[in-house]
């Protein structure tokens, strides 16, 4: 298996240097471009298998650079901004980014972001559960590029990055059941909060949260086998 | 009526109410010297008076010129006090006429007709005197008063009362009319003091002209003051922005470096600036202001709690599953995070009570955050909630941030309306109570 080439655009030069460096000491192949011409060219001159991009460039803004790139091709993309606001993961995540990180960040972790984007089937992506549209299911949305879980009176519940992550593979295999151990896997490929955190406790919480008084959150489990949302999900 | 609508000075304004004033005085005198012509004595004093009159004017007119002013002297009484002159005293301006009075005595003995008798009321003091004058028959005058109130023209209440009526409606009148000139000011007052507290409205130009410029010119201020904020705001975050790629930088090189302890020190000096950019940024408010929206307050504690215990810290929630309530999100998060992390920081053990007060009890949501550390010494609790400002030096080393994080709480709970109030428990450790007004 040939090491994955990443096409990364920075238009800081030591910093696209010290990024690059850190790519390939962890196995990856690295093409630096600093603004959107070059950036073209490197595409040009053969496949990608992922695109980091700044959010502040020069000239074409990597808001704009995304949009573009997302009409002429799948290749996943990842943001990465000095600004950390709430406005430019939303947009970007909108555009069609498969994920987004804040400056300054570590080589553990942009190393451990591009892979878990790089391990995500090409086909989760394309039927966009990964990041795109909104799911419906008894009064809830689930808001995917927002990251957001609204409640059938309206108000927004707060989930952690791991509790969202596994509310969307349960709505994505509605009223299917899943095996723990797969839902342990998913939790792997997908960045939560925190990977070793059990699949019970995530499930518990879930359900508190989606839960009242009244009635219970549609989760249940499958004694010995998994978990399962036993309701109908709609997609939009 | 142009003139009548530009606004008037203040100046003018209090001199309008001054002669108003004064106009009202005016006509409540003329008022009050009409009734006194028209008081009447009792017929014996009346009669008492005109024989004393009639008598003295004899017996000082039959004397010779150089002995009337004894004579004048030996006709005085304890009732009438009596005075020869031989030329006539000019008419006293403040002693209103008693015409009904002049009638009862003339009535009494007619040749005083001839007199050119006057009666007049003076007033030295409270008590009513009545004096007067005649002329005798060589054209010399005897002037005379009574030395007591005459009976029944004792009339020294109702005078007061009309005298008082009118002083005091004009008092009213006029504090009416000043309050309603200094409203603008007031209004002025009320808004200067809310500068800084993160409202900025313009105040309603209105009043007297000067009011009007002094209003003017403090809308002008407070914008101004506004700008430079604004700008000294963008600037420091900019600044803040600016150093996170400097600082991602050394973060990837310092990663490049061998392993040792002083590649780990620096890393934590990297993360630790990192943290303090993140808090300084957030203080300023983050790049966009948030707008109010529902959350679920309840599943928003818990997931800070949840948050807690998992990097193994001993924190509790006590509350409702649910609890719906509008606010800035992202912002009462922050905030809510920053007070468990600050009882963590002091205490070993946290614990998030979350309560919907009744509406009877003055209604509002209750966040308190209680932890067992040592709390804050009684004098300081106000002082930790200004920005930048960290207690005891000798802790502050390992304090991550810049002294932000209460003031980043307090600004939060500000923007939502509530108050923030910090107290120390009888059982130790701090109380943080963050009160959200509950409108539905």
């Amino acid at each position: 298996m040939t090491a994955p080439t990443i096409l990364l655009v920075e238009d800081d030069p030591s910093l696209r240097m010290l990024t690059a460096r850190a790519l390939q000491e962890n196995g990856f192949l690295v093409r630096p471009a600093s603004a959107a011409p070059e950036m073209w060219l490197a595409l040009d001159n053969g496949p990608v298998d992922l695109v980091l991009l700044d959010i502040m460039l020069p000239g074409t803004s990597g808001i704009d650079l995304c949009r573009t790139l997302r009409q002429k091709s799948d290749v996943p993309i990842i943001f990465m901004s000095a600004r950390a606001s709430e406005t430019d993961r939303v947009v970007g995540l909108e555009l069609g980014a498969d994920d987004y990180i804040a400056k300054p960040f570590g080589t553990r972790e942009l190393v451990a972001r591009v892979r878990a984007v790089l391990r995500r089937p090409p086909m989760d992506r394309l039927a966009g559960s990964a990041e795109q549209g909104v799911l419906t299911f008894d009064g809830w949305t689930i808001n995917l590029p927002r990251r957001e879980l609204t409640s059938p009176t309206g108000a927004i519940v707060d989930l952690t990055g791991a509790e969202f992550d596994l509310l969307v593979v349960l709505a994505d295999h509605a009223q299917r059941v899943i095996a723990r151990e797969r839902l342990i896997e998913l939790s792997r490929t997908r960045l939560g909060d925190s990977s070793d955190r059990s699949i019970d406790v995530l499930v518990s919480r879930l359900r508190r949260k989606l839960g009242s008084a009244g009635t219970p959150a549609p989760i249940v489990t499958v004694r010995g086998v998994g978990y399962m949302l036993n309701v109908a999900v709609e997609r939009q | 009526m142009r003139l009548l609508k530009r606004p008037a000075g203040l100046l003018g304004q209090v001199v309008a109410i001054l002669l108003i004033t004064l106009l009202i005085e005016f006509g409540a005198s003329t008022l009050l010297y009409e009734r006194a012509s028209s008081f009447a004595v009792r017929d014996d004093e009346a009669n008492r008076l005109a024989e004393h009159l009639v008598i003295s004017r004899r017996l000082i007119g039959e004397r010779q010129p150089a002995q009337r002013g004894t004579m004048a002297a030996e006709l005085t009484t304890d009732r009438y006090a009596l005075l020869w002159s031989p030329t006539p005293h000019p008419t006293p301006r403040i002693a209103p006429a008693l015409d009904e009075m002049r009638r009862q005595v003339i009535e009494w003995e007619p040749s005083l007709r001839d007199a050119r008798l006057t009666l007049r009321l003076l007033s030295p003091g409270r008590r009513s005197v009545v004096t007067g004058g005649m002329r005798l028959v060589d054209g010399s005058w005897v002037y005379f008063r009574t030395r007591e109130p005459l009976a029944g023209i004792s009339f020294t209440a109702e005078r007061i009362a009309l005298a008082l009526i009118p002083a005091i409606a004009l008092m009213v009148l006029a504090g009416v009319a000043l309050r309603r000139s200094f409203r603008p000011l007031k209004l002025l007052a009320t808004a200067a003091d809310q500068v800084g507290r993160g409202v900025v409205e313009p105040v309603a130009i209105d009043g007297p002209g000067e009011v009007r410029r002094v209003i003017s010119a403090f809308n002008d201020m407070q914008e101004r003051i506004r700008a430079l904020i604004a700008g000294r705001t963008q600037a420091l975050a900019a600044v803040g922005h600016d150093l996170r790629t400097p600082l991602a930088r050394l973060h990837l090189r310092t990663e490049a470096l061998p392993h040792d302890d002083t590649r780990e020190a620096i890393l934590h000096d990297v993360a630790e600036m990192e943290a303090m950019i993140t808090s300084l940024l957030a203080f300023l408010g983050g790049a966009e202001p948030e707008s109010p929206s529902m959350a679920d307050l309840a599943v928003l504690c818990e997931t800070v709690i949840d948050d807690a215990a998992d990097r193994g810290a001993d924190a509790r929630y006590h509350g409702p599953d649910h609890l719906e309530l509008r606010v800035r999100r992202l912002s009462i998060k922050r905030a809510v995070t920053n007070l468990v992390e600050n009882a963590l920081h002091y205490g070993e053990r946290v614990t998030l009570t979350l309560a919907r007060e009744d509406r009877e009890t003055g209604g509002g949501v209750v966040i308190r955050v209680s932890d067992d550390g040592p709390g804050i010494p009684e004098d300081k609790l106000q002082e930790v909630l200004e920005p930048f400002v960290r207690l005891d030096p000798a802790r502050g080393r390992d304090t991550v941030g810049f002294g932000l994080g209460l003031s980043i709480v307090a600004k939060a709970v500000a923007d939502e309306g509530g108050t923030l109030t910090l107290s120390n428990r009888a059982a130790g450790g701090l109380d943080a109570c963050i009160l959200l007004p509950d409108i539905q």
